[in-house]
């Protein structure tokens, strides 16, 4: 088994030992899913341009944003302080292997979550499933790709897990106002629109909900995920520490 | 040959010079201590050899290998116990080692390791729930777990109760035994005179003396103290008379007799010619402690208990 694999199924295992990280992935979206879903939330609204697949989009980007926001970063961070990446720097294996397989996990995670959320929408509450299959999946992964970013950021920025949960959370609430979480569509005021488009739970909701209604995902909310998933990338390549 | 060699090594961080000007080597096979205060320069000076730091000035050899430039290469052959280093909560003893064992090419087996460390029965246990003596045993077992031919082991006793200290003690002259050379940092007094066979003394950032633990003691003073209440009435000429004995005085019903050589064995078969017997006898000798004092004209800082 190549180190990779080995570290990528320890950190699986990890994962799935730690209830908060299973809880924030599975149960938050499935939970906003079902509650949402049995009042009746399953229909788009088209005089405030909202999108019939906006309540499962929203699941799945609250499951991503929390992963990339909070648990990757929180793992991360307190791995560093801990000394575990130290630890590592002095074995013949490199600590940014725990890094890539941190982010494999999550996005599996990520990835399962939105399968959970999908598959319970179409079958318990007739939600459906994105008319634009590819579309989805490419605006789902840019999604993930630019919050897993600020999830490095975060943890290259913060001195210690507790740190990183705190700036991952201070970044989680205005995402969610931004992506119209509580002002879906037009019921967005004005002025936030901008912010909206190219925020990366934002960009990424916009994107999801067009691929869902059949069409491809706006430019501006492509260029905004791509923008920030490569600057998050570099500034934290260039500022992580690993001890 | 040495299997460690360090020379001149300098390193600060930024305008705190944390190691001045440290030379030493290390044979292989021998538990070479690094005794000093906190602060002493002795951690980062094993980070140098280590390969975590860059030295700023002077080199550092092991096996013949330049730890940042051939850095895997040192890497797989020295096992490094980090102070205050642990790992994720809820990672199992035996996952830990199994993952640390396939970072190497030859490996120790995991499970005989986790036997001879005495975790066997921890195997399974998680790391949040081990006691903090199973978790320093866990930590030298990944030390160990690459058959490494040098363990460096910082601060390994810190934080122990006395008796999980000495069991500490006793595994490392196992692991001296199986012919893994050690480097130990440590700041106990104790702890370095009962396992090193030689020993760095370091202070400021600079090497005081190395020499063995009983030769550090001997240039300080060879002289030795006995203290006893002698059973019946006894004439001090008596004592004085012995080429050994310097001196003799008297703290009431006690003898103090100070001198060199084989004094317990002089005064006592003297004493026992004259039918006395020495009770409450007590026999005090200079320690690595007043050796440091000496060496370094000021006192070790006191022990934090941790």
């Amino acid at each position: 088994m190549s180190t990779l694999t080995k570290i990528t199924t320890v950190e699986s295992k990890l994962f799935l030992r730690d209830s908060t990280s299973a809880v924030m992935t599975f149960a938050v979206p499935i939970g906003i899913l079902v509650v949402f879903g049995s009042i009746g939330f399953t229909e788009g609204d088209d005089e405030n341009n909202v999108s019939a697949g906006f309540l499962p989009v929203l699941s799945l980007a609250l499951a991503a944003a929390m992963l990339g926001l909070s648990v990757l970063p929180t793992v991360l961070a307190t791995y560093r302080e801990k000394g575990i990446l130290r630890r590592l720097s002095t074995t013949p294996v490199h600590p940014v292997n725990v890094l890539a397989a941190q982010l494999l996990v999550n996005l599996v995670a990520a990835v399962g979550a939105a399968v959970v959320v999908l598959a319970l929408g179409a079958v318990s509450f007739d939600i459906g499933m994105p008319e634009n299959p590819v579309g989805f999946l490419l605006a789902f992964l840019l999604m993930a790709s630019s919050l897993f970013g600020l999830g490095l950021l975060v943890a290259a920025l913060a001195p210690t897990g507790k740190a990183a949960t705190s700036i991952g959370m201070l970044l989680f609430f205005p995402s969610m106002f931004f992506a119209g979480v509580w002002t879906p569509g037009d019921l967005m005021p004005e002025w936030a629109r901008p912010v909206r488009d190219v925020s990366p739970l934002g960009a990424g909701m916009e994107a999801m909900q067009s691929a869902w209604d059949g069409h491809w995902p706006g430019a501006t909310n492509i260029i905004a995920l791509l923008v920030v998933t490569v600057v998050a990338a570099a500034v934290s390549a260039k500022v992580f520490r690993w001890e | 040959m040495p299997i460690i060699e360090v020379r001149n090594l300098h390193k600060a961080y930024g305008s705190t010079v944390a190691v001045d000007d440290v030379s030493f080597e290390v044979e292989e096979g021998e538990i070479f201590g690094i005794l000093g205060p906190n602060g002493a320069g002795k951690t980062t000076t094993v980070e140098c050899i280590e390969g975590l730091r860059r030295p700023d000035g002077g080199s550092v050899s092991v096996l013949g290998l330049d730890p940042i430039r051939d850095r895997m290469d040192v890497r797989r052959v020295l096992g490094a116990q980090l102070q205050e280093s642990e790992l994720p909560e809820k990672l199992t003893a035996a996952e830990a080692l199994d993952l640390y064992a396939s970072f190497y090419p030859s490996p120790a087996n995991p499970a005989e390791l986790l036997d001879d460390l005495g975790l066997a029965d921890k195997a399974g246990t998680r790391f949040e729930k081990l006691s903090g003596g199973q978790k320093q045993r866990l930590s030298i077992a990944l030390a160990l777990v690459g058959n490494p031919r040098i363990a460096v082991l910082d601060e390994l006793t810190t934080g122990l109760d006395p008796q999980a200290r000495r069991d500490t003690w006793q595994l490392i002259e196992q692991v001296r035994a199986r012919g893994v050379t050690i480097i130990l940092v440590t700041h106990f007094m104790d702890e370095a005179e009962r396992l090193c066979d030689r020993l760095a003394l370091i202070d400021g950032g600079r090497v005081a003396a190395i020499d063995s633990p009983a030769g550090l003691i001997s240039r300080v003073s060879t002289e030795q103290t006995l203290r006893f209440r002698p059973s019946a009435p006894l004439d001090e000429a008596v004592l004085t008379a012995l080429p050994d004995v310097t001196a003799v005085s008297r703290e009431g019903a006690h003898y103090v007799v100070t001198g060199t050589g084989n004094l317990p064995y002089t005064v006592i078969t003297t004493l026992a010619a004259h039918d006395v017997v020495a009770a409450e006898l007590r026999m005090d000798q200079a320690s690595l402690e007043d050796a440091f004092v000496a060496m370094t004209g000021r006192s070790f800082e006191p022990q934090i208990a941790a």
